[in-house]
């Protein structure tokens, strides 16, 4: 009986080994376990010489909790640091493999960007600056670009439509940039990448997602392809993003942050998880047929906020990747991907209430079936960025009341030799400042390894601005993140509580750019941070003045939340500290090609075509304008108008816009023997028997168009 | 009025309502060709001209009918039968305008062809071409993939979790209940480890 032909991918030899992952994953979790044990006992030698309490118990397995996720964290810079010191050649690098080839690729490819009521101005100009990075490289043919939307605002929906039209127009992109606009945005953003999957993922090898706000370099999109092409047994490759175009204090100190620390933990990352990695929802390719085959996700037991639908897609469809065979890669040496990130630590909290939900759904696929060890370990990182807080959050209100215990309980303060004390010898409170040094290592060791790492290396030192910026850079991001901390921790506390109450979350617009927070919003937004702080305060003082200064971190951070969100809010501070190199990254200071393209994108404005003139705004263009109905008319299904229809639109037409609901002005948006209708009565019809907006939309091309003029 | 032969001595002379109403005709003539993006002021001139010379033949046999309705009737048919002429397309009739106008846009006709702009054939054949050639489509003709999604496959305790969890949110009063006591332990274990 003859065998059946193995598949391309099972044919293909993996590029890494299980010996070297099962060797490499008993290393990394086996020291985190070890250091994790080891504190844990000697916080509960402490504990014993001072005189054990009942209430240890539990503050002994939070603090184990939350070292292990300090340790969990210090140990990817640490592995990271290791990878690098050993060199680019020794390092597990899947991009190897696109290494040497050229030449035309032989498969294609789809890039996708799924927006949701975006600025389409920038999102076009996005779509601009990597179609002409592409094009650089010669490879434009063998890719195909996809605006999906699932713009609710109808305003906005006309706007895109004419913005991709003008960047077609003027980058000649008709049959290689499309625009589709889904009438129903069920399931999110899955379901926007899972209606294009059916509808157009048969002409694709894979297709490279991208986020609304993301940029990605054209080389490197065809580097990534071209790895695709050559190992049959990748499903995922996923880009480590890097933040730009930050202003805010808030943006620049993250975007700096990630861009010095980042490495370290991404080949930390990539030193365990090999082909078990992640997906981060966007600047990855992902091959077609297995996302397809595999990545239909199923609703998850009982109803939102813990079940239903799974909000947070991207970790989930990985683990089902992962779980059917095909290796999700981390390509950590590709540099030009990037990503914007929100401009206020108010809009970083809305987002991280989205993405805490969708989180801690992940708690039902802990238990799922068959899902391999580096799947599960992601979900279970994913989950414990939420729920630290709150076991932190915890952790310090034990701690404060053991302390105010103690304090008016008249216990002696006398303690016994304990472990530590019998075989080195070393008082209670060495042995707690050498707790406290250690923990203090373990938290600032990724920060000093990175600095030191980039003030030695030549080119990352210059590529920064130079030493003393960096060195400053670190300072003031230390600082600052001391001092925001804790108002993240009482937010994501309340975002946790909330959600175990049954509070669901919508689906919010993000806000991308911004003048920073006003007073009134940060006080509404930190009012309840700020009020424990100042109790916490006054209790920890009550207590005892070192008890405060040992908690001041904490409190400075809580009292504060308001004055710091705001003025980490501000443009003009971070213009001020961009003017001196401060928090400054090689991106900013060098923009990249494909940042400077997207910079300059003007394609998608054309006066010629245009639905933002002052009068004539959105759909009051998509009625008026001959070229803007034109254009949204094309581009609707072949329809016929019935009786009511046209009612509706006579509705329309005579009481204008405001009048409508909103559903009754999508079905006539929707309509094209509508949208003709409508646009043939305001030019036929005089004066007095339509709306003023129309006669005024109508007016206001009496007025001459300068600027099609120039 | 009169084309321009004609002289000026056999224009009737306009009542001051007749004048308003064909300037209200020729303002919102000139108002649509502006929004195609004409920006030649001689060449609209004329345009609008030969428009309402046609409306105004009309408005002589259908008296009741507005000269704006008339004038704009006119140009709309005017774009529409030149555009399925240049297009050669037997389009339905309603979407064919929008077809024409979308053509105008992506061949440039503003910028590059005003002066084809409703003239008679033959026109350049690169405006055909162009003409002939825009089009949009949302995307392209390709084959989709199906998704279609597997059951969720629970581990024992996932199972019993996901059925106890059905059951509390099928029956809310058990769902009560278990929160209830829930608390109750926490607040106990609380009490037992740091008050009592």
């Amino acid at each position: 009986m003859d065998t059946p032909e193995p598949s391309p991918r099972d044919a293909t030899r993996p590029f890494s080994g299980r010996f070297r992952r099962v060797l490499r994953r008993l290393v990394f979790f086996g020291s985190a376990v070890t250091l994790n044990l080891v504190a844990c006992l000697w916080m509960a030698d402490l504990f014993w010489r001072t005189g054990f309490q009942r209430g240890h118990f539990t503050l002994l397995a939070v603090f184990f909790v939350l070292n292990g996720l300090l340790v969990l964290g210090s140990m990817h810079a640490l592995f990271g640091a290791w990878d690098i010191i050993c060199g680019r050649r020794r390092a597990v690098r899947i991009t190897r493999l696109a290494d040497g080839h050229s030449g035309p690729l032989a498969q294609r490819f789809a890039i996708v960007m799924p927006v949701y009521n975006e600025d389409c101005i920038r999102i076009c100009g996005r779509i601009e600056a990597i179609y002409r990075s592409i094009q650089a490289t010669g490879h434009l043919p063998a890719f195909d670009f996809f605006i999906l939307s699932d713009t609710r605002d109808l305003n906005l929906w006309v706007l895109e439509e004419t913005a991709w039209t003008n960047l077609c127009r003027r980058l000649d992109g008709f049959g290689h940039i499309y625009y589709r606009r889904r009438k129903s945005n069920a399931n999110r953003k899955a379901g926007n990448i899972g209606d294009f999957v059916r509808t157009w993922g048969g002409g694709y090898e894979g297709m490279l997602v991208l986020d609304a706000d993301s940029l990605m370099d054209g080389a490197d999109i065809v580097k990534m392809a071209r790895v695709m092409q050559l190992y049959p047994r990748l499903g995922i490759l996923q880009t480590p993003p890097r933040l730009i175009r930050g202003a805010s204090v808030f943006t620049r100190l993250q975007q700096f942050a990630m861009r010095l620390y980042g490495p370290l933990f991404l080949r930390g990352l990539n030193f365990w998880q090999l082909n078990g990695g992640s997906y981060w929802g966007h600047n990855a390719l992902i091959r077609m047929q297995p996302f397809s085959e595999c990545c239909e996700l199923p609703a998850l037991p009982g109803r939102e906020p813990f079940g239903g639908r799974i909000l947070s897609h991207d970790f989930v469809e990985a683990a089902l990747m992962v779980r059917a065979g095909w290796e999700v890669w981390l390509a950590w040496d590709i540099e030009g991907t990037y990503e914007e990130a929100p401009p206020t630590l108010i809009d970083h909290l809305k987002r991280d209430r989205r993405w805490c939900q969708g989180n801690l759904q992940h708690l039902w696929l802990i238990f799922a079936r068959k899902l391999p060890f580096a799947a599960r370990v992601q979900l279970f990182m994913g989950i414990m960025a939420y729920l630290a807080c709150p076991i932190w959050f915890l952790f310090l209100l034990q701690s404060t009341w053991l302390a105010w215990d103690r304090r008016f309980s008249g216990l002696s303060n006398l303690t016994i030799p304990g472990y530590a004390g019998h075989w080195w010898h070393i008082t209670a409170l060495t042995q707690s400042l050498i707790l406290a040094l250690a923990i203090l290592v373990l938290l600032f060791l990724p920060k000093f390894l990175a600095l030191g790492g980039a003030i030695l290396a030549t080119k990352v030192r210059r590529s920064f601005g130079g030493a003393l910026p960096l060195l400053a850079g670190v300072i003031l991001e230390t600082l600052v993140s001391m001092l925001l901390a804790p108002c993240v921790m009482v937010a994501h506390t309340m975002i946790v509580i909330s959600i175990v109450l049954g509070r669901s979350v919508g689906w919010g617009t993000q806000n991308r750019e911004t003048d920073g927070t006003a007073w009134p919003d940060a006080i509404r937004f930190h009012a309840l941070p700020s009020v424990l702080g100042i109790v916490w305060t006054y209790v920890a003082i009550h207590i005892s003045p070192t008890f405060a200064a040992w908690m001041s971190p904490i409190l400075l951070g809580l009292v504060f939340s308001i004055p710091v969100s705001v003025w980490t809010s501000r443009s003009r501070y971070g213009s001020a500290l961009a003017t001196r190199h401060i928090l400054a990254t090689p991106e900013e200071l060098a923009p990249p090609e494909v940042i400077r393209l997207a910079d300059a994108a003007t394609a998608a404005l054309d006066p010629a075509l245009s639905a933002s003139h002052e009068g004539r705004f959105g759909i009051t263009a998509a009625v008026v304008d001959p070229y803007v109905n034109g254009v949204h008319v094309s581009l609707l299904e072949p329809a016929r108008m019935s009786e009511p229809e046209l009612d509706l639109a006579e509705r329309c037409l005579s009481e204008g816009l405001h009048a409508m609901s909103d559903r009754d002005l999508t079905d006539l948006l929707y309509l094209a023997p509508a949208m003709l209708h409508m646009h043939r009565s305001v030019w036929l019809r005089p004066a007095e028997s339509i709306h003023p907006l129309w006669t005024q939309a109508v007016e206001s091309y009496r007025r001459r168009l300068e600027g099609s003029a120039s | 009025m009169g084309l321009p032969h004609h002289p000026l001595e056999t224009l009737n002379p306009l009542s001051e309502t007749e004048l308003n109403e064909w300037e209200e005709a020729y303002a919102a003539v000139e108002a649509y060709f502006q929004a195609l993006r004409l920006r030649n002021r001689l060449l609209v001139a004329e345009l609008v001209r030969r428009v309402l010379w046609r409306a105004s033949t009309r408005k002589v046999t259908e008296p009741d009918t507005p000269a704006r309705v008339l004038a704009m009737e006119e140009a709309l048919a005017e774009i529409s039968a030149w555009t399925q002429d240049v297009l050669a397309e037997p389009l339905e009739n309603s979407r064919l305008a929008a077809r024409g106008r979308l053509a105008l846009l992506l061949t440039g006709m503003p910028d590059q062809w005003q002066s084809v702009f409703l003239t008679p054939p033959p026109w350049p054949a690169a405006f055909v071409a162009a003409m002939r050639s825009s089009y949009l489509a949302a995307g392209p003709t390709f084959p989709g993939l199906p998704m279609v999604a597997k059951p969720l496959e629970l581990n024992a305790f996932g199972n019993g979790a996901a059925h106890w969890w059905d059951t509390m949110d099928r029956r809310p009063i058990v769902g009560l209940m278990f929160f209830a006591i829930l608390m109750t332990l926490i607040a106990a274990t609380l009490w037992f480890l740091f008050i009592d």
